[in-house]
């Protein structure tokens, strides 16, 4: 169960390196060796769609806090 | 020296105009409204950080590059990766952009709210002029470029407002929230007024909205910033801002002008009349496409002198100056004109040039036109 959890935690930090656009070479060449894509396409896609609802509710905040 | 010498003879010109480059202003203006300070300020914040960026840059680059020269025995260090400085080189961006976008979120904000303004102007452009309807005081009319074409031409010096004036400004009341409401009647426009700080699109079918509070009385020239056919550059604005007092002496004047029009439709015009107000008429509105000596630029914008239309039938004259031609340049002058105008211009193209019909267009042929047309719309 802990191997399962770990290594979707291992998917999760591959991702969000990918996000912010820096990423060592020897986690790299591990994501490629041990990670499966598909693990890579629903964390990505999922991060995604946080990342848009972040942004909508940064954006509610800004209108909120300039009262318009 | 050599190279100097060769340099100031190939360019004499570069060094003479010092005393022009003195009130030679490159930068942004900062306006005359609230929202154009905050703008103003913002590009001048965001400009000094963009110049203390480049100061850390290049100073860190050149210092490396003097200190650890080839000469003092400095040897390349290979290395493919550093994860520590390339994370330190993301965020430190992304902290800068992170804090400019704070302030200029809240101009922003305000920009994209037009709510609760005093007043409301649509704001149509045309090829090549623009139309000005103060919307719930019945007063529209167009704006067009009032340069004479010989200061165009080089016949004549140029004036200190060359190409940005007009004859009629858009006047607008100071210390007034007033909303625009811009649209265009043929392509794609874009209103620019640099001191009100708006520069929007004006898009045929699309009403886009912006506001201005204008804080100083004073005349300000702005300019057509989507490039919309021949004459692009000859469709200046004008505004001027007065004290809301001598706005609203300015609608009571402007309206009595509008019914004095009105009135004048209604009474007899002689032949010379006719050809006089015709003539300030076509230069104003036709000569930008059919020219001066009404010769036009075919193919595109046909020669009036001798033309069938301006010799022949007077009905179907008068119906393509009203109506325009649908598939080319030809405007429907309808609205754009009053029908004294519009009687004085036809009456001047069936007349100038060596046409020579002798006929005398009258107003109220042309309001009855008019009258008839919309009979049979209804």
């Amino acid at each position: 169960m802990s191997h399962i959890l770990q290594r979707w935690w291992r998917t999760l930090i591959g991702v969000l390196s990918g996000f912010f656009g820096v990423q060592s070479e020897r986690r790299r060449e591990e994501d490629f060796k041990e990670g499966r894509a598909i693990h890579f396409v629903v964390v990505g896609l999922l991060m995604a769609a946080l990342f848009v609802i972040f942004v909508i509710f940064l954006v509610r905040w800004a209108l909120s806090l300039s009262g318009a | 020296m050599g190279m100097i010498r060769i340099i100031s003879r190939s360019f004499p010109l570069t060094l003479l105009p010092l005393t022009a480059r003195a009130e030679w202003t490159v930068n942004l203006s900062p306006g005359v409204t609230e929202i154009s300070r905050s703008i103003y300020d913002l590009h001048m914040t965001i400009f000094w950080i963009c110049v203390a960026i480049g100061c850390v840059v290049f100073g860190i680059m050149f210092w490396s590059i003097f200190h650890h020269r080839k000469s003092r025995g400095a040897k390349a260090h290979h290395f493919h990766e550093h994860t520590l400085v390339e994370v330190i080189w993301t965020l430190i961006p992304l902290g800068i952009l992170v804090a400019m976008a704070v302030p200029a979120t809240a101009t922003l904000v305000k920009m994209y709210d037009p709510k609760d303004a005093g007043l409301d102007v649509q704001v149509t452009g045309y090829q090549w002029k623009w139309r000005y309807q103060y919307l719930d005081q019945d007063l529209d009319f167009f704006s067009n470029l009032a340069t004479p074409q010989e200061q165009v031409t080089n016949d004549q010096a140029k004036s200190e407002n060359y190409l940005l004036e007009v004859d009629r400004h858009l006047v607008l009341p100071t210390d007034t929230k007033i909303r625009f409401l811009l649209t265009a009647n043929d392509v794609i426009h874009s209103w620019w007024v640099p001191a009100l700080a708006v520069k929007k699109d004006a898009i045929p079918g699309f009403i886009n909205e912006a506001w201005a509070q204008i804080d100083e009385p004073g005349i300000y020239r702005g300019q057509c910033a989507e490039l919309c056919g021949k004459d692009h550059g000859f469709m200046p604005i004008v505004v001027e801002a007065v004290s809301p007092e001598e706005f609203q002496q300015w609608l009571v004047a402007a309206k009595a002008e509008k019914a004095a029009a009105a009135e004048a439709a209604n009474r007899s015009w002689t032949l010379d009349e006719l050809m006089q107000r015709g003539e300030q008429v076509y230069l104003g509105t036709c000569a930008a496409c059919h020219q001066a000596n009404g010769e036009g630029l075919p193919p595109a914008f046909p020669a009036l002198k001798n033309s069938p239309i301006a010799v022949g039938d007077v009905g179907a004259h008068i119906d393509i100056v009203l109506n325009g031609k649908t598939g080319t340049a030809m405007q429907a002058f309808r609205d754009q004109l009053d029908p004294v105008e519009l009687a004085a211009v036809i009456t001047y193209e069936r007349n100038a040039w060596g046409n020579s019909t002798g006929e005398a267009v009258s107003p109220t042929q042309i309001a009855d036109r008019i009258g008839a047309a919309q009979g049979e719309g209804n």
